[in-house]
């Protein structure tokens, strides 16, 4: 998949916003929001928010999870542990990068949470990488995908899932004592289980 | 590792390559299979290259005619090169479709040893299709990848490309600042790999 699907999916997230405009309800394929009215917080989709935002009609009320202290006691976590860590959002990054991008003014330490999120992201990337190569070098033929957010799988794709159908081929060939002729193919699933 | 179906391109190429057999009965007319030889017939005992798809169907003949024997690649000289540090070989200069062939071949080899090399081949060198998938150097990275090999770490760079793409879009980015880039602990990644 794209990364600007996953984007997509992410920006049918709801978020806070405080519109400056009063308005009455709007009716969406996805639900009906509103009535906006000036200076009272209401629940957006974050494409909407962004749009809006764009246009600058509304301010962007930070998710409680941008927040300085609480990325910080994430990120040790994420540096502690050995697995994945339960993210606040499972569209993090998409979420982060849309409303930073369009309303770094609207956030406290716009910067610094920038800097923040993309450490986590980076430090999530490599535990990735590392353990995929982990995966394979054990031969273990599933992984764990606990809390990893959908964009994080979609990085591994197509890599880890044919790597693994081409393990498993091999792996099924040598276990078969009987002659495998021409034109042959096999599959099945075993193993044991490794966290990725 | 293609799905082997009839009409699978790869998989004919597969079949297509050259493995080393012995003649065990005398073959009129066919000396022309090997290049070396004087006369217009094949005798017993004399060693040719033929394509995997016609050495198999020789061999399945009762009484076989043939003796298939492995390429040069499986052998245990190879073996061990490969059950040490199979990073280090260059498959496209040795055998372009090594797994695919494994796979066929590994029914000569009567300990079972081809088997299990190439699954721990396989298991080492995923580490490469890693490096190559992200790797700046594509031309360096992918040289020594097989067939296979090469089109994972392509599939793999093109998802790692348009993640790059998507984070970099935008008036304001999320991206690295170079003083944190260039603090040593963003070589985690690097480090573990090694």
């Amino acid at each position: 998949m794209d990364p600007y699907e996953i984007e997509f999916i992410g920006e049918n997230r709801i978020i806070s916003i405080i519109p400056n405009f009063s308005y009455d309800k709007i009716y969406l394929i996805c639900g009906e929001f509103g009535p906006f009215r000036a200076g009272l917080p209401l629940n957006v989709p974050l494409w909407l928010a962004i749009m809006l935002k764009q246009k600058q009609k509304c301010r962007i009320v930070p998710p409680d999870w941008m927040e300085m202290d609480n990325l910080e006691n994430l990120k040790e976590e994420e540096k502690r542990s050995r697995f994945f860590t339960k993210m606040p959002n499972a569209h993090y990054m998409v979420e982060a990068k849309l409303i930073l991008g369009a309303a770094g003014d609207d956030i406290p330490n716009s910067a610094e949470i920038k800097t923040i999120i993309k450490d986590i992201w980076d430090i999530r990337m490599s535990k990735l990488r590392t353990s995929m190569d982990a995966l394979m070098k054990s031969g273990g033929s599933y992984g764990r995908l606990d809390h990893l957010t959908m964009m994080e799988i979609n990085s591994v794709k197509p890599l880890l899932p044919a790597a693994m159908d081409d393990l498993l081929r091999i792996q099924m060939m040598a276990k078969k004592p009987a002659p495998a002729s021409l034109n042959n193919s096999t599959f099945s699933q075993s193993g044991n289980s490794q966290n990725v | 590792m293609t799905n082997s179906n009839y009409l699978n391109i790869s998989d004919i190429l597969v079949s297509n390559e050259k493995i080393p057999c012995k003649i065990l009965q005398d073959l009129p007319k066919m000396g022309f299979l090997d290049p070396s030889a004087t006369e217009d017939d094949l005798k017993v005992g004399s060693n040719v290259e033929i394509p995997l798809w016609l050495g198999e169907t020789l061999y399945s003949r009762r009484p076989p005619l043939v003796s298939v024997d492995l390429p040069k690649i499986y052998k245990d000289a190879y073996r061990e090169i490969l059950n040490a540090d199979a990073c280090t070989i260059d498959l496209h200069k040795f055998a372009q479709y090594f797994y695919e062939l494994g796979c066929y071949i590994a029914k000569y080899d009567i300990k079972g040893e081809v088997a299990t090399t190439l699954v721990n081949t396989f298991k080492q060198r995923f580490r490469m299709l890693l490096a190559a998938s992200v790797s700046n150097d594509s031309i360096g990275t992918m040289q020594p990848l097989s067939v296979s090999e090469r089109e994972r770490a392509a599939a793999a760079a093109a998802t790692e490309h348009a993640l790059s793409a998507w984070l970099q879009r935008g008036d304001s980015p999320l991206t690295t600042a170079c003083m944190v880039a260039n603090h040593r602990k963003r070589k985690r990644a690097e480090m573990e790999m090694l």
